[in-house]
C-alpha cells in the first residue's frame, strides 16, 4: 500500500516540470487577455478602465463578430472534410506498392513544406483577373476570383486544401503502416471484396488515426489567419474575415485591445469547446492509440 | 497490432547536432582569437554581464561520465567557442540598436527622413533635398522609403511611434492619420514654429483644419489630393453635371460601341472606397459629421452608396470595379476602354505621356451632384510630420527641412513636376504655377470645395468599419438600411 502511494507522488513529481512550462507558456498569457477583454483599452490614447463585460455584451450584439464566426465555421467544416477526404485517398494509394513510390511519397510533402505566406502570395497570383494562370487556362469570361463574395472564401479554402491534404496523406499513411498484413491475407482467402475489406478492415483500423487527425485540423483550421489574410485580407466585404483576423485587426489595426482580446478570448473558448466535443464523441484519442 | 507514435523526439537532437556543429567549426584550428571587439558595446554593463554569463553558462566537460566526449582539440575550447556565439549574438543585436542610440559620426546630426515612394518626376524633389544639404553641412540627412500602400504605412508608423522609436525624425503622414498621431502624443507640437494662424491664413481650409488638432499645429502640408471626374471628350458631349446626365452619357456611349466600360472608380475593400463613397453622400445632400459625432445612417447617406450599387447594377460600372484601386482604374481608363473615369489629380500626368492612347482625348471636371452643382471631393494629401520621441538636438535642423519642403517656391515647384496640387493658396495666383502646369492650376475651385473625411482622432478605427460595410453594400451583400445600421452602431461604440 505505501509503496502504492509513494509512487503515485512520484507520479506527479514527474509531471510537474511539464505541468510548470504550460502554465507559463500556455496559462499565464492567457490570464491577462482574459483581464484585457474586461477593460477599454487603447493603449496610443492611455486609455485603460475596466468596463465589466460590456466588451462581451456588444460582442453578442456585434453582426461582424457572428459573420466571422459564421465564415470560420463554413471554413473549417469544408476544408476538414475534403481535406479528409483527399487525404484519406492519396495515402490508400500510396500505401501501395508501385515503382517510384518513395519518390511520390516525398513529392506530396511539399505543398506541405512551402510556408503558408509563401504558397498563398503563389496562389494570389494565380487567380490574379488579368495575368493569373486561371484566367489565361479559362478563357472567355474575366473571372474575378478573390473579388468575389462567394468565390473568394472558396479560394481561400482551395489554398487550405491544397497546402494540408498532404499532411493529413501522411498522417493517414502512418496509420495504414500500423495495419497488420495477415488481417488482409485472411480476407483475402475469405473472399471478401476490396471495398468490404476497406470497410470492414481498413476504416475500423484507422479510426484512431481519423481521429487524431480530425483534431489537429479543425483546430489549426478554426484558427486560420495566415492563409486567408495573405489571399484576400478579409475582404470582399469581409466574406472572408475569419475570428483569427477580426482580432488581428482590432488589435493591430485599430489598437483596441479590449475589444481584440474579448475576440481572442472567445476564439479560445471555441476551440476548447470543439475539443471538448471530439473528446466526448469520439473518446481521447491516445488511449485508443496506446494498444 | 503495434502502437503507432508520432515520434517528435528530433528536434531536439537535430538542435544538439546543430549547435555541436557550430562549436567544432568555432574552434577549429585550436587558435583562439580574441573576439572581435565592438566599438562603443565593449564597455557598457551590459557587454559584461552578457559577456559572464558566457563564462557562466559554458558548457563543460561531463564529469560524471567515464569517457566524456572531447571536441577535435580538447573540451577547453568549448567556453571560448560559446562566448563567441554571445559574441556573434550580441553584434546582431548591436546592429540593430546602432541607430536607435542616436550616435553620430563625426558630430554631424543624422536625419532620418522617410516618405512613400516619389510620384512624376523625382529630380525635383532630390533637388531640394540636395539645397537642404548644402545648407545645413552639419547635417548627414538620410531617406527612406516605405511601401506604397496607405494602410502598411500607417502600420508601421503605428507600431514604430507606440514604441517611442527614435529612428525617425521627420516623416510622410497621411491627412487622415494627424489627428490620430498627435492625440497618442506621436508628432511634436510645432505651434510656435509654424503658428496655427498663418497656417490658417497660408493654406486651403480643408487642408488646414487636418493639421491643426486642439489650436495647435502639429504637421504642415506638403500636398494635397482631389477626387476629379476624368471624361472622353472625343465620346461625350460635355462634362455631366448630375448623376442623371453621368448615366445617360455613359449609355449612350456604350450604346456606339458595347465593348467600352461606362464609368470606372475604386471600390475595392480600402480607403479609396471610402472617399467614392463620402463623394457620392456629399453629392447627395448628406453630412457625415454633426459636432463631434459621426453620422453614417442618414437618407442622403443611403442615397448616396445605394446610387454608387445601381452603377453596377445598371451596367453603368463593370463589376470588376469592386476589386479596383486607382491604378486598376487608370489603365482601363488610358487604354481607351472607358467613358468616366473618377481618379487623383497623378492620373491626368500619366494620360498626357507620348503612349498614352488616349492624349488629347481627356478632360476632367468636377464631380457631378444630384442637383447640378460642383460636387464636392475627399480631400487627400501628405503632411510633413515630426516624430516627437527624436532626439532634442535634432529638432532645429528637422524644423528646417519640413520649412524648404513647404515652401511657396517647393510647393509650385512640386506641383509643376508631379501634378499634385499645393497646399498653399498663393500658389494658385502664381504665374510659374500657370503657365508651367495650367492643369493644376485650374484645380483651384475644385479644391477649395473638396472636404475632409471625419475628423476625429479615431478615423483610422471608423474607416476599417467603413469600409467593410461600403464593401458590403457596393457587392450587393447587404442593402444600405442593415449596413449602416451596422456601421453607426460600431462607430458609435468606437466613438463612445
Amino acid at each position: 500500500m505505501t509503496r502504492a502511494r509513494s509512487e503515485d507522488t512520484r507520479c506527479y513529481f514527474f509531471v510537474l516540470p511539464a505541468v510548470i512550462v504550460i502554465a507559463a507558456v500556455a496559462v499565464y498569457p492567457m490570464i491577462p487577455a482574459v483581464w484585457i477583454s474586461l477593460r477599454r483599452v487603447i493603449v496610443v490614447f492611455h486609455e485603460d478602465h475596466f468596463v465589466g463585460l460590456s466588451n462581451y455584451a456588444f460582442l453578442i450584439h456585434d453582426p461582424r463578430f457572428w459573420t466571422a464566426l459564421g465564415n470560420t465555421a463554413y471554413f473549417v467544416l469544408v476544408a476538414v472534410t475534403i481535406e479528409l477526404l483527399l487525404g484519406l485517398g492519396f495515402a490508400l494509394l500510396l500505401h501501395t506498392s508501385f515503382r517510384g513510390q518513395k519518390f511520390f511519397r516525398v513529392a506530396i510533402l511539399i505543398p506541405w513544406a512551402i510556408p503558408t505566406v509563401v504558397s498563398a502570395k503563389m496562389w494570389a497570383w494565380i487567380w490574379n483577373p488579368e495575368y493569373g494562370l486561371v484566367s489565361r487556362l479559362l478563357p472567355g469570361s474575366e473571372m474575378n476570383w478573390l473579388g468575389m463574395p462567394g468565390y473568394a472564401m472558396h479560394a481561400a479554402i482551395l489554398v487550405d486544401v491544397w497546402k494540408t491534404a498532404p499532411f493529413v496523406a501522411l498522417l493517414l499513411l502512418a496509420g495504414l503502416e500500423t495495419i497488420p498484413v495477415d488481417l488482409y491475407k485472411a480476407a483475402i482467402v475469405d473472399g471478401a471484396s476490396p471495398l468490404r475489406i476497406f470497410f470492414s478492415i481498413t476504416l475500423p483500423l484507422l479510426r484512431p488515426t481519423i481521429v487524431v487527425v480530425l483534431v489537429f485540423r479543425t483546430l489549426d483550421a478554426f484558427r486560420v489567419f495566415d492563409a486567408v489574410y495573405v489571399l484576400t485580407g478579409g475582404g470582399p466585404a469581409n466574406t472572408t474575415e475569419t475570428l483569427s483576423i477580426y482580432a488581428y485587426k482590432m488589435l493591430m489595426r485599430a489598437g483596441d485591445f479590449g475589444y481584440g482580446s474579448t475576440l481572442a478570448v472567445v476564439t479560445f473558448l471555441c476551440v476548447m469547446a470543439i475539443s471538448a466535443i471530439y473528446i466526448r464523441l469520439l473518446g481521447m484519442p491516445t488511449r485508443n492509440i496506446r494498444i | 497490432m503495434k502502437g503507432a507514435y508520432l515520434r517528435t523526439c528530433c528536434a531536439p537532437r537535430s538542435l544538439r547536432f546543430f549547435l555541436r556543429c557550430v562549436l567544432v567549426f568555432s574552434s577549429r584550428g585550436g587558435t583562439r582569437r580574441p573576439a572581435p571587439k565592438k566599438r562603443g558595446f565593449s564597455g557598457s554593463p551590459l557587454h559584461a554581464w552578457l559577456a559572464s554569463l558566457a563564462v557562466k553558462y559554458a558548457p563543460r566537460a561531463p564529469r560524471k561520465k567515464p569517457r566524456p566526449r572531447v571536441a577535435r582539440d580538447g573540451s577547453q575550447t568549448r567556453p571560448v567557442a560559446s562566448a563567441l556565439l554571445v559574441f556573434i549574438a550580441v553584434g546582431v543585436i548591436e546592429q540593430g540598436c546602432t541607430r536607435a542610440s542616436g550616435s553620430d559620426d563625426a558630430g554631424k546630426i543624422h536625419i532620418v527622413f522617410k516618405h512613400r515612394p516619389l510620384v512624376g518626376n523625382a529630380s525635383v524633389f532630390r533637388e531640394r533635398l540636395a539645397d537642404f544639404r548644402r545648407a545645413h553641412p552639419e547635417v548627414e540627412l538620410t531617406t527612406e522609403v516605405l511601401p506604397n500602400v496607405a494602410d502598411i504605412t500607417h502600420q508601421y508608423y503605428f507600431t514604430a511611434l507606440a514604441a517611442r522609436s527614435r529612428d525617425i525624425d521627420v516623416f510622410v503622414a497621411d491627412i487622415i492619420w494627424i489627428h490620430e498621431f498627435s492625440r497618442a502624443g506621436f508628432l511634436r507640437d510645432l505651434s510656435s514654429e509654424f503658428p496655427p494662424a498663418d497656417i490658417k491664413r497660408d493654406f486651403i481650409e480643408g487642408a488646414a483644419d487636418a493639421v491643426i488638432a486642439d489650436g495647435r499645429t502639429f504637421a504642415v502640408p506638403l500636398y494635397i489630393d482631389v477626387g476629379l471626374l476624368y471624361y472622353r471628350t472625343d465620346l461625350v458631349p460635355q462634362p455631366p453635371r448630375t448623376y442623371d446626365e453621368l448615366e445617360a452619357f455613359a449609355k449612350t456611349a456604350k450604346y456606339k460601341d458595347p465593348s467600352l466600360s461606362g464609368y470606372v472608380w475604386q471600390a475595392r475593400q480600402y480607403e479609396g472606397l471610402i472617399c467614392n463613397g463620402f463623394e457620392s453622400i456629399w453629392g447627395h445632400g448628406g453630412v457625415t459629421t454633426q459636432g463631434d459625432r459621426v453620422t453614417l445612417d442618414t437618407p442622403e447617406a443611403r442615397a448616396g452608396l445605394d446610387f454608387l450599387r445601381g452603377l453596377i447594377v445598371h451596367g453603368t460600372s463593370p463589376a470588376s470595379v469592386t476589386s479596383a484601386m486607382e491604378e486598376e482604374s487608370r489603365r482601363v481608363f488610358e487604354q481607351g476602354r472607358a467613358v468616366f473615369m473618377r481618379n487623383w489629380p497623378y492620373a491626368w500626368t500619366e494620360m498626357q505621356k507620348e503612349e498614352s492612347p488616349v492624349r488629347g482625348k481627356v478632360g476632367v471636371a468636377p464631380l457631378p451632384t444630384i442637383t447640378g452643382d460642383p460636387g464636392f471631393s475627399a480631400l487627400g494629401g501628405g503632411e510633413l510630420v515630426i516624430n516627437a520621441a527624436a532626439p532634442e538636438s535634432h529638432l532645429a535642423a528637422s524644423i528646417d527641412l519640413v520649412r524648404t519642403l513647404t515652401s511657396l517656391d517647393a510647393n509650385i515647384a512640386f506641383a509643376i513636376a508631379n501634378g499634385q496640387p499645393p497646399p498653399r493658396k498663393a500658389a494658385y495666383e502664381d504665374e510659374r504655377l500657370k503657365t508651367q502646369a495650367p492643369f493644376i492650376a485650374s484645380l483651384e475651385p475644385v479644391v477649395v470645395r473638396a472636404r475632409p473625411r471625419p475628423v476625429t482622432a479615431y478615423y483610422n478605427m471608423i474607416s476599417d468599419v467603413m469600409e467593410s460595410e461600403f464593401s458590403a453594400i457596393v457587392t450587393g451583400i447587404r442593402t444600405t438600411p442593415v449596413a449602416f445600421g451596422r456601421a453607426q452602431m460600431a462607430i458609435d461604440r468606437i466613438t463612445q
